[in-house]
């Protein structure tokens, strides 16, 4: 079986006869002993000799005799034109910066596509679109403005649907379209851009909890804003496990419960439950 | 190969009579390549006529240690490639093709054959044509310089700057694909092979 792979190597050197002396020998020997491959040879050289009856239309005598006069002619007729015609501005900027135009075309070239890079990205996902820069912004401050841990309820509550959306979407039982991805990105993008602002006002000892929650959410949020709004189901499925792994809604139901979210942070203290201590 | 060293020297110097020499040497194997490629022979001499001008204006960075011939191939097969995104298509048409081909004449002239005959001829040529446009480019440019222009392996490799291995296998899998399309049949693959055969 081994010889007859490296022989099936060859079978094409061996058409052209480009076998060097010691592969010919096991060559031949080799298509003696196996009618296998000798068959494979002559299945080859069958197609190279059909492939050999491709016709080419001959253009005739004349078109060979006159092509060196239509070639200098099309020459000759190129180089006056480049005579005639204003200096490029890859000339001229080389006889300014006293550059070969080769150098001064590639600084353009490297130029033109740095510029272009730029274009583009910001065509494709604009400044003002992607969450992190959305994040940056002055976000809006959601209700109870002066109280960050109603914020952060409202938070919390507004996050909670996004998850279960996602969470419970089965795309073997559902279409794609059952998961109304374009909203659940627009809520996301809103959150992500509060996050930071809600996070530097839970700043008391007893919102740490609070804090994480958050930044939790916020980490997950931001993948969901971030997916692509067509059938991005392999990212979905991603976030997803992500969620479950984190436990997110678990520390969610958790918060909840304890009354981490009930009243002012400020004012109550958390409860801890014993599955909070080893849970979070 | 002296003499291709003095026409190289020549060419080096920008010698117009040099350059002749070198169009009258190469235009037939550079107008066939390039017909090969691109498949019209309206743009074959447009496409060739490009190689010799590129060659031409850049000479100074062909390399002494190459080959003419490998340096002009070169040229040829990246104006072909050149030519075919800018027209954004496969070669012409096959029907077209042999629908000109025949007007032009073959080397193995229909004229000269009885009607059962040039059918059939027209027919084989489509399926060779079809068959080669199954091919990659690349596959297709290494095929056509090793079976149509003859050159070898290492030859090839110089010309498309690429391994004597990538030579290899490129037309080992044109073979292979040109085979399946002309429905020529071929023997299982060596793992198939049961041992009392060996």
């Amino acid at each position: 079986m081994k010889a007859c792979k490296k022989c099936r190597g060859l079978l094409v050197q061996a058409h052209y006869g480009e076998l060097e002396s010691k592969d010919k020998i096991f060559f031949e020997n080799h298509l003696a002993s196996c009618p296998a491959c000798a068959a494979e040879f002559k299945a080859v050289t069958g197609t190279l000799k059909t492939m050999d009856r491709k016709a080419r239309p001959e253009p005739g005598q004349e078109f060979w005799e006159g092509y060196w006069d239509r070639l200098s002619r099309r020459m000759e007729k190129e180089d006056a034109a480049m005579e005639t015609s204003p200096p490029s501005a890859g000339k001229r900027l080389g006889r300014i910066f006293g550059l070969s135009p080769r150098w001064v075309f590639q600084a353009a070239a490297a130029l033109v596509l740095v510029v272009l890079g730029v274009f583009i990205g910001r065509t494709i996902s604009p400044p003002h679109q992607t969450p992190v820069d959305v994040a940056q912004q002055t976000a809006p401050l959601g209700p109870g403005e002066s109280d960050p841990v109603l914020r952060a309820r409202d938070y919390i509550d507004r996050s909670k649907p996004v998850l279960l959306a996602l969470v419970n979407y089965d795309p073997a039982s559902e279409d794609s379209y059952a998961l109304d991805l374009p909203l659940q990105k627009r809520i996301s993008q809103e959150l992500v851009s509060r996050a930071g602002a809600l996070k530097s006002d839970l700043k008391e000892p007893a919102q740490r909890r609070l804090r994480e929650l958050v930044t939790d959410l916020e980490t997950v949020l931001l993948q969901i804003a971030n997916l692509e709004t067509e059938n991005d189901l392999e990212a979905v499925e991603f976030v997803k496990q992500g969620v479950e792994n984190g436990g997110l809604l678990l520390k969610i139901n958790l918060s909840e419960m304890s009354g981490d979210l009930s009243g002012t942070g400020r004012e109550q203290a958390p409860v801890k439950s014993p599955s909070q201590k080893t849970k979070i | 190969m002296t003499e291709e060293k003095e026409l190289i020297d020549r060419l080096s110097r920008g010698d117009i009579a040099a350059f002749r020499e070198l169009v009258e040497t190469y235009k037939k194997k550079m107008y066939y390549f390039v017909l090969d490629m691109v498949g019209d022979p309206a743009d074959a001499e447009d496409v060739s006529q490009v190689v010799f001008l590129k060659a031409f204006r850049s000479f100074k960075t062909f390399k002494r240690d190459a080959k003419l011939g490998s340096w002009l191939y070169r040229i040829a097969y990246n104006a072909s490639i050149d030519h075919l995104r800018r027209r954004s298509l496969a070669p012409q048409a096959v029907e077209d093709t042999i629908l000109d081909a025949s007007s032009g004449g073959f080397s193995d002239s229909p004229s000269s054959q009885n009607p059962a005959q040039a059918a059939e001829n027209s027919l084989l040529q489509a399926r060779i044509e079809k068959a080669l446009e199954k091919v990659s480019s690349q596959e297709r440019a290494v095929f056509l310089l090793r079976h149509y222009n003859e050159l070898m392996l290492n030859e090839i490799a110089e010309t498309m700057q690429i391994s004597i291995g990538s030579v290899k296998s490129y037309l080992f899998r044109c073979i292979r694909k040109l085979q399946k399309e002309l429905d020529i049949p071929r023997t299982p693959a060596p793992r198939e092979v049961n041992n009392e055969s060996l």
